[in-house]
């Protein structure tokens, strides 16, 4: 017993020595660390500097974004260590760091919804003021947007993306179409001549999870619905937000031309599926070619194309973006020679060789048109990945979207399992994100 | 020198050598103990001392100080319930259904016949692979239609060719199908835990038994099962401390956090940073599994008189 009262004793005198701090630190205290100016032109000799950056990479170092850190080194001189990881992993490896107040990371890979975490949890330092504006201006539109959070630029856009519609032009054929459908509505009709003999009309990545969120906000403004309004409130139950998952939920229940494994599927899941050519028509991100078209991973060699997601009625068509950025920590010891790979990434140098043999699509508007960029393009897909982009659609990317976005796909999946009405959960669904709004202030 | 370090003196007792003995054990323990203390025994009480603030850490909001208001919160939660209905249910079906198969594949492992030692050393290998690696090998086996697990059912007529169940979509199928990955994988451990046990078993009683005419079952009900039961109980307790816990592998089945109460805590504290209502949650669960590990010692103590 003695024992115990020793050591107690000890456990007490510590926690009196370190105590004090055990409570959360008040916004006071969150340590505004007067911010360096970086300079985009930088004069300064940075040679032998070394930089960390996290990002997503499972080709290792001799696969395309390995070989591309080795170009930058030869180009500036400066050193970069890659602390490469899935993507699922990213972002627990980077609030990991953050939250045990680490320094090691210079740079990180940042989804689009992340940006409001990013700026208010103190990740990421604000760019506005160190990206001149006429090189803001060089971006596409579309990218740039998806990196802003209010007024900060949380990162320099790294690649363009969204959603796009492919389809199996042999299956489509065979059911007597021989273009892919305008409307969401001339998909459903072919969807149910598609479904037959073991082949569906379409699978998604319908597993309760983001992709579902993704799918569910292409298709909101694809039935001319608004996610959220411009205040921030969910609107996602009214209008084409409603029609958008009724449609959904018909697909699954009524017409039965989904793969039902599309509930259990993400999007790899559904590339999977869709390469064993059992299913007519999907929607998935960039990156699909040259996969699909490798006798190794895939039965559908060249049957394949894509195109514009369908609309429906005013729209002619919407899809959802996944653009992503690269954001230089604000506990960064080494702003200055980080801020000149974020210079670098915004180049030809860059971005030409990642199109080339990453399959990532460009940020600057003004390399659509290069002849080289034209000339890598080995699956003449560029230009129609490219329209699509013009009918991109941002999700919010507040600090709560990833509790918003967990509500919200918890709900739409039991519309989908037909355990509730889509009315019934796009509402409780909305009201529960208005409640975590509310709370958050 | 080492006499008066194992065990604790009073120092008004020692001789002057002892004591600096003693003081010399306590500095070379010191940066152990500290680096103990800031690892694992300051984030503990750090937690509970974030159970009671409002703190959410990425959304730039005020940091409250609310008192037991995150645990009241947390009363009301229905997803708390929801996960805590579905972590007990996963507790009870998962332990009880590796204890069953554990006890018959430890009495099998305790027969003595050819390649008994093979079987033994093969039986290891599910419980020593990666969860994740056993979550993702059996979300291949789950995929419906072509899964194999959906096509052996059909073969041995469990399921009708027309039926074609989603075993990963909702929730009460994943709960059951993370207990069937489970169960593959854990058996083993029930396995060695129990065939050690049986071991220790004079083989006496079981001659005895025989003279008195009792068969298999009967063997099983009053020799074996009295015997074992000690290192029984110490099995379930340890199994279900670490079923209760549940987590990785249903980060690969699905995106549901309210399958179960680590996965919920885990998405408070890292997903969404509500630093103070994950702590909660997690001072919650630690006072349940507190129950199991009192329980536990007192069963070590007990055993340990016994013997």
């Amino acid at each position: 017993m003695k024992r115990g009262k020793v050591l107690f004793l000890i456990f007490l005198v510590f926690i009196l020595l370190t105590g004090c701090n055990a409570a959360p630190p008040t916004s006071g205290e969150k340590g505004e660390a007067k911010d360096e100016k970086l300079s985009w032109n930088n004069k300064k000799d940075l040679k032998g500097e070394e930089i960390t950056l996290l990002w997503v990479n499972t080709d290792g170092e001799n696969g395309p974004r390995g070989k591309i850190l080795k170009e930058f080194t030869k180009d500036t001189g400066i050193k970069v260590k890659e602390i490469a990881v899935d993507y699922n992993s990213l972002y627990n490896k980077i609030t990991t760091a953050v939250l045990s107040n680490s320094a090691d990371i210079d740079l990180a890979e940042m989804d689009t919804i992340w940006a409001g975490q990013f700026m208010e949890g103190n990740i990421a330092y604000d760019l506005a003021d160190s990206v001149p504006k006429d090189v803001q201006k060089k971006y596409t539109q579309s990218s740039l947007s998806s990196v802003m959070y209010k007024d900060h630029l949380v990162a320099v856009p790294f690649f363009s993306s969204t959603k796009h519609f492919y389809w199996n032009k042999e299956l489509l054929a065979k059911a007597g179409y021989n273009a892919p459908p305008k409307t969401w509505e001339e998909f459903r009709e072919m969807s149910k001549k598609l479904t037959k003999n073991g082949v569906y009309g379409s699978a998604w990545s319908w597993k309760q999870a983001e992709g579902l969120n993704c799918d569910f906000v292409s298709l909101v403004y694809g039935f001319g619905g608004k996610f959220f309004d411009e205040n921030g409130t969910p609107v996602f139950n009214k209008g084409g937000g409603l029609k958008a998952l009724q449609f959904m939920v018909d697909l699954t229940q009524k017409d039965k031309t989904v793969d039902p494994a599309s509930m259990q599927w993400s999007e790899d899941d559904v590339k999977n599926a869709f390469a064993t050519g059992k299913i007519a028509m999907m929607t998935n991100w960039e990156g699909m070619y040259p996969d699909l078209n490798d006798p190794s991973k895939s039965k559908v060699i060249n049957k394949t194309d894509v195109g514009l997601m369908p609309g429906n009625g005013d729209v002619e068509s919407a899809a959802v973006t996944g653009s992503e950025g690269i954001s230089l920590m604000k506990d960064s010891k080494h702003k200055q020679a980080a801020l000149q790979f974020l210079k670098w990434m915004s180049t030809k140098n860059f971005q030409l060789p990642m199109f080339e043999e990453d399959g990532m699509y460009p940020t600057l508007e003004g390399l659509y048109d290069d002849p080289d960029l034209k000339a890598a393009d080995k699956t003449k897909t560029v230009d129609k990945i490219m329209k699509q982009f013009q009918y991109g659609q941002n999700r919010p990317n507040a600090p709560g979207y990833v509790e918003w976005a967990d509500i919200l796909s918890a709900e739409i999946h039991e519309a989908l399992l037909g355990k509730k009405s889509p009315e019934d959960a796009l509402n409780t669904a909305a009201k529960s994100i208005e409640k975590a709004i509310e709370e958050a202030k | 020198m080492g006499r008066s370090i194992g065990k604790i003196v009073n120092p008004r007792f020692m001789g002057r050598k002892q004591r600096k003995d003693l003081l010399f054990a306590v500095v070379l323990l010191l940066p152990t103990f500290y680096i103990l203390f800031k690892t694992f025994l300051f984030p503990i009480y750090q937690s509970l001392v974030w159970s009671m603030y409002k703190y959410h850490m990425l959304d730039g909001s005020d940091v409250v100080f609310v008192g037991f208001g995150n645990f009241i919160a947390l009363f009301k939660n229905h997803d708390f319930w929801t996960a805590t209905y579905f972590t007990g249910y996963f507790t009870v079906i998962s332990t009880v259904a590796e204890l069953v198969l554990g006890l018959f594949s430890a009495l099998l492992l305790n027969q003595m016949f050819r390649g008994r030692v093979f079987f033994r050393m093969i039986i290891i290998i599910p419980w020593a692979m990666l969860t994740l690696v056993n979550g993702l090998l059996w979300k291949w086996i789950f995929q419906p239609g072509n899964g194999s697990f959906t096509i052996i059912l059909k073969k041995i007529h469990v399921l009708s060719a027309s039926e074609n169940p989603l075993w990963l979509a909702d929730a009460h199928n994943i709960i059951n199908s993370v207990v069937v990955a489970d169960v593959w994988k854990m058996t083993p451990f029930m396995t060695l835990l129990l065939l050690a046990g049986l071991q220790a078993i004079p083989s006496s009683l079981y001659e005895a038994a025989m003279m008195d005419g009792a068969g298999f079952w009967k063997k099983l009900w009053y020799v074996t099962i009295p015997q074992l039961f000690p290192i029984l109980m110490i099995a379930v307790v340890l199994r279900t401390i670490a079923a209760f816990r549940v987590y990785d592998i249903l980060t690969v089945f699905t995106g549901d956090p309210t399958t179960s109460i680590s996965y919920l805590t885990f998405n408070k504290a890292f997903r969404y940073f509500y630093l103070g209502e994950a702590s909660a949650m997690a001072w919650v669960s630690t006072a349940i599994i507190l129950v199991f590990i009192v329980l536990y010692i007192r069963l070590l103590k007990k055993n340990s008189h016994e013997v």
